[in-house]
């Protein structure tokens, strides 16, 4: 048998026969080999034991390989119905595989009415008993994989909870840059100076984009809508900012703006595409954003004419990699969160996600 | 007396910003002449050339050249007052340097301080900040936007180019001067796409820790591997969680997957 056994290679051998398995391999039929032969009163009960633990061992390889090969089986046929029939098949072939060689080692000894008497004996027992032994085996097996996988589920859940963590704390770090605050104040105090009558609508801008921006920890999602007015207030404030050097555009269905997002998904982008493509471009350029709704799905575009991807260091993806871990956590799977260069110079960037409307 | 005005140049992306601080400059410094107003580190240095102003008011971060390196051309020519907004690094080596600066929103008490200063030495001639100074506020800046491992990759699946982030690679493969990037896209079907750089550029340039050489033409991201099979002739195989390629390990990247 253990030729039989060797396709799968010699190493695949002694990973096979491991441990207590060996033991139930050699140790049961030793044993049972012994009482076949006492109650036969064979000559020599060693080699009714031996021919029990070649039987044994036989066994034991014809249930682990099935385990294994062939890899796919026909519907039809269940594995442990393969493996079952491999035990019973593999006991006899066994027990006559010694015999036969015992035959040619002594042919008398080997014919002897006792001796056949206890390879009937080890045979019949081990029919009897191996398709048990092999069952209570897969059983075990199956208490062991189910243990493993409820522990597997265990550490997915508590890492997904982990990263659910993270994403919200680093949403709460990437707060207002002081950058940004302070030159827009800059701005505002300018048209202050001067009795502007831009000012207020300005402050109100500033004041909206500040209110929203400021990470609310309690709310796991916001709306589409929502997200429009602050993009929008943040927009205003960077076209007060740079007048000659930025152009926008919002378009959005009104069925759309009732989707639920993560919060800041949408300013997210637009701020990008500000900081990466508009702002160190000299001549600046157009930010298009483009919100629709259907078939159950909701698309969101943000394409920039920006300065494209060519200059921009590591800086870039910060933000972006952190949206695409909240939209995994709030989507799973089915949120698609894509980037790419546009001609002849820019980016877009698509989200796609599945219709989530708010309940109210 | 107009020859003896001293003359300035303005530069700050933002129009509003320009203006207002015109207009400051205008009550503080009376006969300060402004010449010039530029838009860009660019614009301000063909202006400050065409011009040749005594006085700079040059904004930190502007698109396309910043204040810095605007500041690192002009050198001596021209007294340098530095504007920024909030910006920790920029104003630590302000702070501790000898070079004048103003924070955004500019306050009066504060300008007149600095117009002070700058009227002082233009009496005394020679402009007091230093080239060693302004390198290191440039490498300062440098730093806030260094380049550490790549986060994402630009690479073509036909005709569009996609922004892959490094950690939805499973492989990448050298195909001649080209290289295959093996990603997951967001459903986690495998993908492949195309990067025009050599796979020795771009693996310097991916984080250690998490992707390795395995091959002279692989290199792989230790997360997707789901098991190494040792081959014959201290070779081995690399098999990924849910894609169907094998991955050659060669015998000088081995020791990477020895058993604990």
């Amino acid at each position: 048998m253990a030729v039989t056994a060797s396709s799968v290679r010699l190493r695949g051998i002694t990973s096979l026969l491991s441990g207590p398995r060996v033991l139930l391999a050699v140790g049961v039929p030793a044993l049972f080999g012994g009482l076949s032969g006492l109650l036969a009163g064979a000559p020599a009960i060693s080699v009714t034991i031996g021919h029990a633990v070649v039987m044994g061992v036989a066994a034991t390889l014809a249930f682990e390989w099935l385990e294994r090969r062939p890899k796919r089986l026909p519907a039809a046929l269940p594995r442990w119905i393969l493996q079952l029939v491999g035990v019973v098949v593999a006991v006899p072939v066994g027990v006559l595989l010694p015999h036969f060689v015992h035959m040619g080692v002594d042919i008398h000894a080997a014919h002897e009415q006792a001796q056949l008497l206890s390879l009937g004996f080890v045979a019949f027992g081990g029919l009897l008993f191996a398709p048990w032994i092999a069952l209570g085996a897969m059983v075990r097996q199956r208490d062991v994989f189910v243990r493993d996988q409820a522990l597997k589920f265990e550490l997915q859940r508590s890492e997904l909870e982990r990263k659910a963590l993270d994403a919200r704390l680093r949403l709460l770090q990437a707060q207002v840059e002081p950058h940004f605050l302070f030159n827009t104040l800059a701005n505002v105090q300018a048209l202050v100076d001067v009795g502007s009558p831009q000012a207020p609508k300005v402050l109100a801008s500033l004041i909206a984009y500040l209110r929203a921006a400021v990470p609310r920890m309690q709310e796991p999602g916001t709306t589409l809508g929502q997200e429009l007015e602050l993009v929008r207030a943040y927009l205003d404030l960077m076209k007060m900012r740079m007048p000659d050097r930025l152009d926008f555009g919002l378009q959005a269905d009104t069925a759309a703006r009732a989707q639920l997002c993560p919060p800041m998904t949408l300013l997210t982008l637009v701020e990008n595409a500000i900081r990466h493509g508009i702002d160190p471009c000299e001549e600046g350029g157009r930010i298009d954003i483009e919100i629709r709704s259907s078939d159950g799905r909701c698309s969101i575009r943000v394409t920039d004419t920006g300065l494209g991807l060519a200059s921009s260091g590591s800086s870039l993806g910060t933000g972006l990699a952190t949206l695409r871990e909240r939209l995994q956590l709030a989507f799973g799977g089915d949120a698609r969160f894509d980037l790419r260069t546009v001609e002849p110079h820019g980016v877009c960037a698509e989200i796609d996600l599945p219709a989530r409307q708010a309940t109210q | 007396m107009t020859a003896a005005r001293p003359r300035a140049l303005l530069a700050d992306d933002e129009p509003l910003l320009r203006d207002s601080l015109e207009r400051l400059l205008a009550k503080v410094w009376p006969e300060l002449d402004v010449v010039a107003m530029a838009r860009n580190g660019r614009e301000a240095i063909d202006l400050f050339e065409a011009h040749r102003p005594d006085v700079c008011f040059l904004d930190v971060q502007m698109p396309g050249k910043t204040g810095v390196e605007a500041a690192s051309h002009i050198g001596r020519r021209a007294h340098l007052v530095f504007v920024t907004a909030f910006d920790e690094y920029a104003v630590a080596a302000f702070a501790h340097g000898v070079l004048d600066y103003l924070v955004k929103p500019v306050e009066p008490a504060r300008l007149a301080e600095t117009v002070t200063r700058v009227q002082e030495r233009l009496r005394n001639a020679q402009p007091a900040h230093t080239e060693a100074l302004l390198a290191e506020l440039a490498a300062r800046l440098q730093k806030v936007s260094a380049v550490g491992p790549l986060r994402w990759l630009r690479a073509s699946v036909g005709q569009t180019v996609h922004l892959i982030p490094v950690e939805a690679v499973d492989f990448l493969r050298s195909d001649q001067k080209y290289t295959v990037v093996a990603w997951r896209d967001d459903a986690r079907r495998p993908r492949e796409a195309v990067i025009r750089m050599p796979l020795k550029d771009l693996g310097a340039q991916l984080d250690a820790a998490q992707f390795a050489q395995v091959h002279r033409s692989v290199v792989v991201n230790l997360s997707s591997i789901d098991r190494v099979v040792r081959g014959a002739n201290e070779t081995a195989d690399i098999h990924l969680k849910g894609r169907d390629d094998v991955l050659p390990v060669s015998r000088n990247y081995l020791h990477l997957f020895r058993q604990m």
